[in-house]
């Protein structure tokens, strides 16, 4: 008894790190007031969070230069944790981003599918994709191409900044940033197996195998993500505007192949990502093609960083950092039997940057810091085809400097900041932004006024018009009030007023320049975004619902529905979510959820004079049921059953423009199996 | 109006209709317990002068942290000396204390806490963050990640005859 008595007081004086553990050894053991001063310091004001709070008082590193809790950062965030991608079996990225309000998805051209946010498209360059810090949107037009692309298994958090971001990262974060962190060498700990294959009514949906593994000593971590896969876009029939059809499967693969590796020793830190990414397609631009054709995207990523303290009172934190991207997107090469325009060009981008925070005081920091780019792009093919230079290269550079001030009073925590952009070619963009926001015990509120830029990007530019093309410039007003109804529960509720300027948009020129673009008119949108989270030991629900409309707002006739003039090509005014995950019992987790798709608009057919037409498409619901069973036989097995869209609804993606491309189907529905093997090193109690 | 104002207002609505509910809903209140704690290491890890008599341990105004000292009271001593919880009702109540607490609430009184026990070996501790810049020995910080901390004025406790251990200084943050 005695010897139990002692093991257990010195397992909780050493090791406890928690208030709670010791509050509850204490009620039958031993005296919790002569914890060690250590723990002392661990102690949490508030007593020990719930699994609720634990998620909302989390920071956000999106959002500021200097991280903020979810409450108090300045942005509308919505996190999505590994626990709600792996227990909702999301597929791929957009499974993962549809649970986010207002977010949905439209196909550009060539099987592409690109993100929409608040109503508005923005396939080009206008949300950022990052993932551990590194730009994925490609350098030639700015897009990130979703589906079965970017590997959801590897992400510890997905943390989705829904309003602007240029204040921070300037020129691709104009409607949102989504800042994919992948999981640490801490989270690993050892080496992670997961393999899904999903089958669709009319063919293969996909096989993917992902490998992550991380190790850590005490001034070394490590980790490596690999990511292989092969999928098909869909398995129903796609029909052009003409008439032509296919049937997808086999006909619109999704296969990639992506690694990531990240080293960090003391204050440096590396990594680099490899990211190639082939899809097969028949739909091009208008009419289809006889057979499929490949379109290959390839990028590489490297970062160098270091972040020291410098000083006494390590008051000032100085962090350069090197990036390189190499990429090149939208490859489409003949090799004789041509169905399709040849495409080769490839770009790079350099970047510099510095950047210092002071901390005044706890409650007073300042971020100052200069970034410098040079982008160079070259046409590889062999054809006639040149830059708007009459160069087979061409390259531009890019100087900005930043500020950010942070105050937190008893008031309200005040954030202020601004970016100044310079190009070689368009010229300067600034970006001022200001921020109040504050939590008071359950009720918090956001008050925000951001400017955000779209930065021309190279094919922009080697396409503009005789009137050239400028950065086009967004106004946002975001205003969020939340309230703790419990413990375990919390809603929140946004309005937000989008008004940008002279968009940049694409049109069709005459025969000597076919693709232009230029800033035309205005674009933008209002709306409201409400969500309720649930979480305790037993689950979670999240529901959220999300409303845009344009009727106060201008926007070009190209992304305009004809006969309703609040809403925007091919997306919904009205989005919802439930996703629930229940845990039943030590070893089963169930996860229905139901995503609901307002009425859409699109174009689906052409007269007989050549005019396309629009048409309605009809509100559906997307049903899915995810199970899974941990320790499956062998410890550290998981296996998982699921079905994605049950009710078979037949999801579409719609081009949100004027572009001659009809609604490209999505998947039908889809049996998956999940299987993950985990193999981790108990982690040290002390840690 | 148009539709978009009319969701401006249903949003009020809403808004307005989850604050009424305000005293019924729980969150996650102040641990006073933690704070105890910490008060009950500052007994530890300070010397006082006079080690003599009960340790009276006042707290100005109302405030949870009461009932977690009368806890504590019941169960520990300060180096071996009763503790009594003292409610300090008048300025001259503070005199007869050993450590003064003074709650967010009461934040305004330490001025006048202060003066009066100017030179006394009292320990003010101020549970609102900075006060210990302000004339208070210790005051309380809550860091980003809610974990609790404390900002000691080694002048301050100097001018009041008071030693703090080196292992307890090297937990807090110095700010005079």
């Amino acid at each position: 008894m005695k010897k139990h008595f002692l093991s257990l007081v010195l397992s909780a004086t050493l090791f406890a790190p928690a208030w709670g553990q010791i509050q509850s050894a204490a009620k039958d053991t031993f005296d919790f007031y002569e914890m060690s001063l250590e723990q002392l310091l661990r102690m949490k004001a508030h007593g020990i969070p719930s699994e609720l709070e634990e998620l909302i008082n989390s920071l956000i590193l999106a959002a500021s230069k200097r991280p903020l809790t979810a409450r108090e950062s300045p942005g509308i965030v919505t996190l999505i944790t590994d626990e709600e991608i792996r227990n909702s079996g999301a597929r791929d990225l957009i499974d993962a981003l549809r649970l986010v309000p207002g977010i949905d998805f439209g196909v550009d051209v060539e099987g592409a599918v690109g993100i929409g946010t608040r109503g508005l498209w923005a396939h080009e360059g206008k949300v950022l994709l990052l993932i551990d810090g590194q730009e994925m949107n490609e350098g030639l037009f700015g897009i990130n191409s979703f589906g079965n692309h970017f590997p959801v298994d590897q992400i510890k958090k997905i943390e989705v900044i829904r309003g602007p971001g240029s204040a921070i990262y300037g020129g691709f974060a104009e409607y949102g940033v989504i800042n994919i962190i992948t999981k640490s060498a801490s989270d690993l700990l050892g080496v992670s197996l997961t393999a899904l294959a999903g089958q669709m009514e009319g063919g293969m949906g996909r096989r993917n195998f992902n490998l992550s593994a991380g190790k850590k000593s005490q001034d070394f971590q490590f980790t490596m993500g690999a990511f292989l896969g092969q999928a098909n876009r869909s398995d129903q029939d796609y029909t052009d505007f003409f008439g032509n059809t296919y049937n997808m499967a086999g006909n619109s693969n999704l296969d990639p192949t992506h690694l990531n590796v990240g080293m960090t020793y003391k204050n440096f830190s590396a990594r680099w990502i490899l990211d190639m990414y082939q899809t097969t397609v028949r739909d091009e631009y208008d009419t289809i093609t006889p057979i499929p054709y490949p379109i290959n995207y390839r990028s590489n990523f490297t970062e160098l960083k270091y972040s020291g303290q410098v000083g006494k009172a390590k008051k000032l934190t100085i962090t350069p950092k090197f990036n390189f991207k190499n990429q090149a997107p939208w490859e489409t090469i003949w090799d004789g039997d041509s169905v399709a325009e040849d495409y080769s060009k490839s770009v790079q981008r350099y970047t510099g940057n510095v950047t210092a925070s002071y901390n005044l005081t706890r409650k007073i920091n300042f971020v100052a810091g200069a970034e410098l780019y040079t982008d160079k792009a070259q046409d590889n093919s062999n054809d006639s085809s040149y830059f708007s230079n009459g160069e087979k290269e061409v390259q531009y550079s890019n100087h900005a400097f930043f500020l950010q001030t942070l105050a937190k009073t008893r008031i309200v925590n005040f954030i202020a900041g601004a970016r100044y952009d310079v190009h070689s070619d368009y010229g300067s963009a600034f970006v001022p932004r200001v921020g109040f926001t504050k939590k008071f015990k359950k009720f918090h509120f956001k008050a925000l006024y951001s400017n955000a830029f779209r930065a021309p990007t190279i094919e922009n530019i080697n396409l503009e018009d005789s009137a050239g093309i400028k950065p086009e410039l967004t106004q946002v007003i975001e205003l969020e009030a939340g309230y703790q109804l419990t413990r375990k529960s919390l809603i929140t509720a946004n309005l937000f007023d989008i008004d940008t300027e002279d968009p940049i948009v694409y049109f069709v020129g005459d025969s000597l320049q076919l693709d232009n673009y230029k800033n035309f008119g205005m674009g933008g949108s209002q709306g409201v975004e409400v969500e309720y989270r649930m979480r305790d030991k037993w689950g979670y629900v999240i529901a959220n619902y999300s409303f845009y409309t344009v009727l106060n707002k201008e926007n070009s006739e190209d992304y305009m529905v004809e006969d309703k003039k609040s809403l925007l090509l091919a997306f919904p005014a009205h989005k919802a979510n439930l996703n629930v995950s229940i845990k039943a019992g030590k070893y089963f987790t169930i996860s229905p959820s139901l995503l609901y798709i307002g009425k859409r608009y699109g174009y689906t057919e052409i007269d007989s004079v050549g005019n396309y037409l629009q048409g309605e498409f009809k509100p559906l619901m997307l049903a899915n049921l995810f199970v899974s069973i941990n320790n499956f036989g062998v410890k550290g097995l998981t296996i998982g059953l699921g079905c994605y869209d049950m009710l078979n609804a037949h999801y579409s993606f719609i081009q949100p423009y004027y572009g001659d491309h009809a609604a490209l189907p999505g998947p039908s529905r889809e049996l998956m199996l999940k299987l993950t093997y985990e193999v981790k090193k108990e982690k040290k109690k002390q840690e | 109006m148009n539709r978009f104002w009319k969701y401006v207002l249903l949003f009020g609505f809403f808004l307005i209709s989850f604050l009424g509910r305000s005293e019924k809903a729980q969150a996650q209140d102040m641990d006073y317990k933690a704070y105890t704690l910490f008060l009950y290491n500052f007994m530890k890890y300070v010397e006082w002068p006079n080690t003599e008599g009960d340790f009276i341990i006042g707290v100005i105004g109302e405030s949870p942290v009461k009932k977690e000292l009368y806890e504590l009271a019941k169960n520990k001593k300060a180096k071996g000396r009763q503790i009594v919880v003292l409610n300090i009702a008048t300025a001259n109540d503070a005199l007869l204390c050993s450590m003064i607490y003074i709650p967010t609430s009461k934040s305004s009184e330490l001025k006048v806490l202060s003066e009066k026990v100017k030179g006394k070996s009292v320990l003010i501790v101020a549970e609102r963050e900075g006060l210990a810049k302000k004339g208070a020995g210790i005051s309380f910080v809550i860091d980003e990640d809610d974990a609790l901390k404390f900002d000691i004025n080694k002048s301050v406790l100097d001018a009041h005859s008071l030693k703090v251990a080196a292992m307890l200084i090297r937990l807090a943050v110095i700010v005079g």
